[in-house]
């Protein structure tokens, strides 16, 4: 089993300032390149690139306001997102689970296990790192 | 350029020699990961991994890379760079397992680390936000708290 990654959705909230800039528009519910340029070590036109980013991968609303853009998170997109990234760190957690139990079937098998195989430590073991 | 870490850690009551055998022979492989495991679990050897489609013809082939294989130790790879290029930390994703005698069993500690150079650092906060659910201190606290609560109301 693998996890579908949209590649674009993943290269424009993989980068650091872009989610600073989403965090930003999250925070203010709304912003434009002056006023995130302001919170941020880059410059206004830099900004108004990351936005560019953020738009084509559905994750911020553009309306006209007067001369100037403003943003808004796509509260959909942004979950989607998230749900993306939350796949990728369970398969992880469901790949290791199977090794646990491949491997403790192959060492029952192999009778040479003293721990006693009833007492299966079983989702104790997992941690996150 | 970003890289970073998921890492897990779990035991298993086998031993390591058990363990290193089912993380790195093909057999096993395809019992944990891919439905198709080509593999020699040797450094610097070459394979591939397979996920099977609906559609045969659709099936996605990843090629993979051993790294380092030290029978009961440790066992890494890379995985994920495009057919016929080099993998390097730039375009592939390494994968180590390190085993550690535990008792009668294992201690496995896994890292998957240059998650995408895009990606790796959302992978980390994701695993924060998975473990704490409002933990989110790691690197953006509103962002977390945003989704949060869209988790919630969802």
């Amino acid at each position: 089993m693998t996890v579908e990654v949209d590649d674009e959705l993943w290269s424009a909230i993989g980068d650091p300032t872009r989610r600073r800039m989403l965090d930003l528009l999250l925070a203010d519910g709304e912003g434009t390149a002056t006023s995130l340029s302001e919170h941020l070590p880059v410059t206004r036109q830099a900004v108004a690139k990351h936005l560019g980013v953020l738009d084509r991968a559905g994750l911020v609303h553009v309306t006209p306001v007067g001369r100037e853009m403003r943003y808004r998170v796509d509260d959909g997109q942004f979950a989607r997102a998230v749900a993306q990234l939350a796949a990728v760190g369970t398969a992880w957690d469901a790949r290791l689970r199977r090794i646990k139990r491949i491997a403790e079937a192959v060492q029952r098998a192999q009778g040479s296990n003293q721990a006693g195989p009833e007492q299966e430590r079983r989702d104790e073991g997992v941690r996150h790192g | 350029m970003e890289y970073g870490t998921i890492e897990r850690e779990i035991h298993v009551d086998a031993s390591p020699e058990v363990v290193f055998e089912v993380v790195s022979s093909p057999e096993h492989l395809k019992e944990w990961w891919p439905d198709e495991a080509e593999l020699e679990p040797k450094a610097g050897a070459a394979g591939r991994v397979v996920f099977h489609r609906d559609a045969p013809e659709e099936a996605l082939v990843v090629p993979v890379m051993v790294v380092d294989a030290q029978p009961p130790q440790r066992f890494s790879f890379r995985w994920g760079h495009e057919a016929g290029t080099v993998p390097g930390p730039s375009n592939s994703l390494l994968v180590t397992f390190d085993l550690e005698p535990s008792g009668k069993g294992t201690r496995v500690r896994m890292t998957e680390t240059g998650f995408r150079e895009q990606g790796w650092e959302a992978a980390v906060l994701e695993q924060a936000y998975q473990e704490h659910g409002e933990g989110w201190d790691y690197f953006i606290p509103r962002l977390g708290a945003y989704v949060a609560r869209l988790v919630s109301s969802a």
